[in-house]
Formats: C-alpha cells, structure tokens, sequence
C-alpha cells in the first residue's frame, strides 16, 4: 500500500468508520490497527513517563522529610548533652552498663547456637529412632542464602510460598 | 363437546409443549445449557458467571407461544434504540428484557469497573510503571485481529465487537459490542460476544500456558525480578485521578470504564469511605453480576447462537486472545533483552487484563521452571495495566467507528 494513500486514510478515520460498511478497504482496516494500536502505546507511554515523575517527586519529598527530621533530631542532641555533664554520676555508670553488656551479647549468641545445634541432634535422635538407622551429624555450617532462596531465609521463604499458593 | 374440544385446543396451542413442537431448536438449547450448569456446579469452571448465564440461558429458551409468556425477547434488541422502542421494554418486554436493559444502555459494565476498582491495588503498577508498556502491547491481540476480521469481508462493527474480546476484559466487551451492534445490519449481538468472551476468560489457564512456553526458554522462565518498592498512600490517591484525567483527554470514549474503575480506586485507597467500598467490592458488585449473567445468557437463543457467526467469533475470539498472549510476551522479552535480563518475560502474558488469573498463570508457569521464583506481584503491574490498556483500546474502537 502506498504510504500516502495509508496516510490520508489514517487522517479520513478521524471522521471515523461507518459500522455497516462492509466490506472495508484494505487501508481502512490497517488505518485502525496502527492508529488504535499506536494511540494505546501513546497513552499508556504517556502514564509511564507520568508516573514515573510523580514516583520521583514523592521520594524527592520523602527524602527532604527526612533530612528534615534528622537535622531536628541533631539539633535537639547538642542541647542534651549539656544536662548530662550537669550529672555526672549516670555518665560513669553507662560505660561500665555498656562494657559488661558486650559479653552477654556474645555469650547469649554462643549460646543460641548451642541450643539450635541441641535441637537439631535431638530431631535427628527421633529420625534415628523412628528409622531404626544411626545418624550422625558432620557439620553445622552457614549456608549461603543468596544461592537459590532470593536473599531470604528459609523461614521467610516457607511464608511466602504458603502466602502465594492459593492463588 | 365442541365447546371441550376449543378449550383443549386453544390450551395446547397456547402450551409450552406446542411451543416446543414449532421450534425444536429450544430443546437443544436447554440442553447446552445444562452442560453449562453441570460445568458450573461439578466442574466449579468460573461458577459465579457460568451458573446465571447457563440459568439464563435456560429461561430465555423455555417454549412460550405467546409473546406475552416469553420472558425474554430476542427480537427487540436487534431494533434500533428509541424512545417508543423503550417503552416497548418496559411496557410489553419479560423480566429478562427489562435486565437486559442494563447491558444494552452500558450501565452494568462500569458498575462492575467500579467494583474492580475497589477491589485492586494498582501498587504493583505505581511501583513499577514500565509495566503500562506490556498493558498497551498486550492490546495488540485487539488490533490484529480487527485486522483478520476485516480481511474476512465483516463490517466495521463486527470487527471492533470481535476484536474486543483479545482485551480478556468482559465488562469492556459488553461495552464496545452493546454500542457498536446497537441497530447495526449483523448477525451478532452483544449475548454472544460477551458469552465467547467470558468463555475464553475462564480459558485462560488452558489458553496461555502452551504460548507462554512456547516462546519462552527455560532460562528466561527463572530469571528472579527484584521486590518492588513500596509506595506511599499518597502516590496511591494521586495515581486514579491522573490515570481518568490523562486517559479522558487522550480518548474521551473510555472515560466511563476507566472514570469508574479510578473511582473505585480512589474510594478504597483514600481510606475514608469504608461502608462505600464494602458495598461497592460485594453487594453492588454480586448484585449487578447476577443481573448481568442471567440477562447476557437470555441473549443466547438458538437463532442468535446456532449460526455461522457464532462460529467466527469463536474462532477469532481465541485468535484474539492467542495474539494478546503472544504480544504480551514479545514486548517482556525485548524488555529483557534491553535491561539485561532483569524481566522475566513470562510476566509480560499477564498484560490481557483477566484480573488476576493472567497474572496467576504468569506465577505458576515461573514455579514450575524454578520453585522459588516469586512472580505474582511483578505480574500483577501489567495485569492491571492490562485493564486500563483495554478500556482505552475500546475507547479507540468506539471514536472510529461511527454507531
């Protein structure tokens, strides 16, 4: 088809079709699917740009609502400090609440990792007693949990494939 | 004995059984739509719209003589719309007719857009607004087959009525077929769009697994997307009123589906009109369902359904919807291909409207290549894009072709 013909076609459209002409000439049936076709992508290309710019305005005020908030938070710190030196006893005390607070973290981690191992060796006692077979356990060690469960852990990842399941 | 003899005969000519020995077509009728029934109810194939527009189907064929014991006239909505030919409805017409009036004066489809508005979150959209793109390319399965109909010598009317089921969006082909068959010179009626329509939404999980894996390798089946940012209420409550104001500027004719879908929107995320949205999302929406299916299967008598016509909507029907599928996809892989493999192209199928079905077949056929892949709300984007995509694709349909 001659691309001019195409056109004035494209422009008679504007007065638009009859519904009972039939049958209907090959330029009037491309002209409504390349202009129909042509004026969803414009449109919806247009919300894209749109949204786009209205996704970037909101995270530039969410930004600066922030900033905001921290820089009034860094304000209020300076005035505080002053009424701290002002007492001096609860100033000697922190560090040392501070200090002895350390090794409980460390000790309380130490010790989940016991207890998590105990609950392993004991659910494998069950399986060894259930099966009649001797388990033995090699190794505890951290698994990579990019490789294959999506940055989450394997706790995470049974939620979300229970949540997604029913549909 | 001659008096006993006229009142025997006057009873039996007016009977549904001497109905039923003029037109024995009817009978055939009520059998398909007890298929349909036992579909609905044993097979539990989309029960909510199959059981009224089989029930539907069922009344409108029922063996009447006279005019005035049919409930449903198949006749009057081939008339050119008046204002004697309302009052005919009203005046003379059955329960089914007056039902029907809904569908035919297009109130029925924008309350159901209501109702969807309410009941979907267009975050995943917001978040990601590239998704519009696989909406709009999903929209191609409507023009090319505008295209194949057009070459099959139909009119201009029976060629946007058709194309519009590729949208995979009932309301909207209820929409676009009600406005353009409206006293045109066919052999299709709004009933039989809109059944091709709602059959090929129920479809959708045997339609588009196969096309999806057909062009689509493993590889690009398992590509994980990243999670999609959260946003705020704000952009949510902005997003429906500049969604009708761009759209309606651009294509004043969808601006009744997509003004009320947006309404909808905005009612559910501002948060302020909880009674409104629960009527909206269950009582008007269950409400305005019923009238809708059981009118649209009256529509599906043996003169409207046992025809040649019937049999081209069916087929370019799923042509329509095959080639939505298909461009869906092409446009996902080239996002892919042009991103470097960040988009997994099987959410691009999801961009034919069918909310949120389309959208589940995307996430499923992405399991089943790797069971940790999470594709839903990715899909979900161009799902709902879809909607929108469609709406404004009939809006097109109807500004060029004159009704």
């Amino acid at each position: 088809m001659h691309p001019l013909l195409l056109a004035n076609h494209l422009i008679m459209l504007a007065g638009g079709i009859d519904g009972n002409k039939k049958p209907l000439d090959g330029s009037e049936i491309w002209g409504v699917t390349l202009v129909g076709l042509g004026t969803v992508i414009a449109a919806l290309a247009l919300l894209v740009v749109v949204i786009l710019l209205f996704g970037k305005i909101f995270d530039q005020i969410n930004k600066n609502q922030k900033e905001k908030e921290a820089a009034e938070a860094a304000k209020k710190k300076p005035k505080q400090a002053p009424a701290k030196k002002a007492a001096p006893a609860p100033v000697q005390t922190q560090p040392a609440a501070v200090k002895s607070a350390a090794p409980t973290v460390q000790a309380a981690s130490v010790s989940d990792d016991e207890e998590v191992i105990a609950v392993i060796s004991a659910v494998v006692a069950m399986m060894s007693e259930r099966d009649g077979k001797a388990y033995r356990i090699k190794s505890v060690a951290k698994s990579n949990r990019n490789s294959g469960f999506d940055g989450r852990s394997a706790w995470a990842m049974d939620g979300r494939r229970q949540n997604v399941n029913p549909f | 004995m001659d008096i006993l003899q006229s009142i025997l005969g006057g009873l039996w000519e007016t009977s549904g059984l001497a109905g039923l020995a003029a037109e024995p077509m009817k009978l055939l009728m009520m059998g398909i739509s007890f298929v349909f029934m036992y579909l609905a109810i044993v097979k539990g194939f989309e029960p909510l719209l199959l059981l009224p527009i089989s029930f539907g189907m069922f009344l409108s064929n029922l063996p009447a003589v006279l005019p005035e014991d049919m409930i449903f006239h198949a006749e009057y909505w081939n008339e050119q719309q008046s204002v004697e030919w309302l009052w005919k409805v009203l005046h003379d017409g059955g329960l089914l007719d007056k039902l029907y009036l809904g569908v035919k004066l297009q109130i029925y489809p924008c309350l159901i857009f209501l109702g969807i508005g309410t009941m979907t979150d267009f975050g995943p959209l917001i978040a990601n607004p590239k998704s519009f793109l696989l909406g709009a390319a999903a929209q191609g399965g409507i023009f090319f087959t505008f295209l194949a109909a057009g070459y099959m010598n139909m009119s201009a009317a029976e060629c946007g009525s058709i194309a519009i089921i590729g949208g995979a969006d009932g309301p909207t082909s209820i929409y676009v077929s009600s406005k353009l068959l409206d006293g045109a010179d066919s052999s299709l009626n709004t009933g039989t769009i809109a059944l091709a329509a709602y059959t090929y939404m129920a479809l959708v999980p045997v339609i588009q697994p196969p096309i999806m894996r057909l062009l689509t390798t493993e590889k690009e089946r398992k590509i994980k997307m990243p999670q999609l940012r959260t946003p705020s209420k704000t952009e949510k409550i902005v997003f429906p009123v500049v969604v009708t104001l761009i759209v309606s500027l651009l294509v004043p004719s969808a601006a009744s589906l997509v003004g009320m879908l947006m309404f909808g929107n905005i009612l559910k995320e501002s948060g302020v009109a909880g009674r409104l949205v629960d009527t909206a999302q269950n009582a008007l929406m269950n409400i305005v369902t019923i009238f809708l299916g059981v009118s649209v299967g009256a529509t599906c008598t043996a003169s409207n359904v046992a025809n040649l016509a019937f049999l081209k909507v069916l087929i370019l029907g799923v042509v329509a919807f095959s080639l939505g599928t298909a461009c869906g996809l092409g446009l996902a892989k080239i996002m892919n291909w042009a991103t470097g493999g960040k988009v997994n192209p099987l959410i691009g199928s999801a961009g034919v409207s069918a909310v949120p079905m389309a959208a589940r077949i995307s996430q499923q056929e992405g399991a089943k290549a790797d069971p940790t892949n999470f594709l839903l709300m990715h899909a979900m984007g161009p799902n709902v894009a879809g909607v929108i995509g469609s709406a404004v694709a009939a809006g097109v349909l109807l500004s060029v072709i004159n009704y």
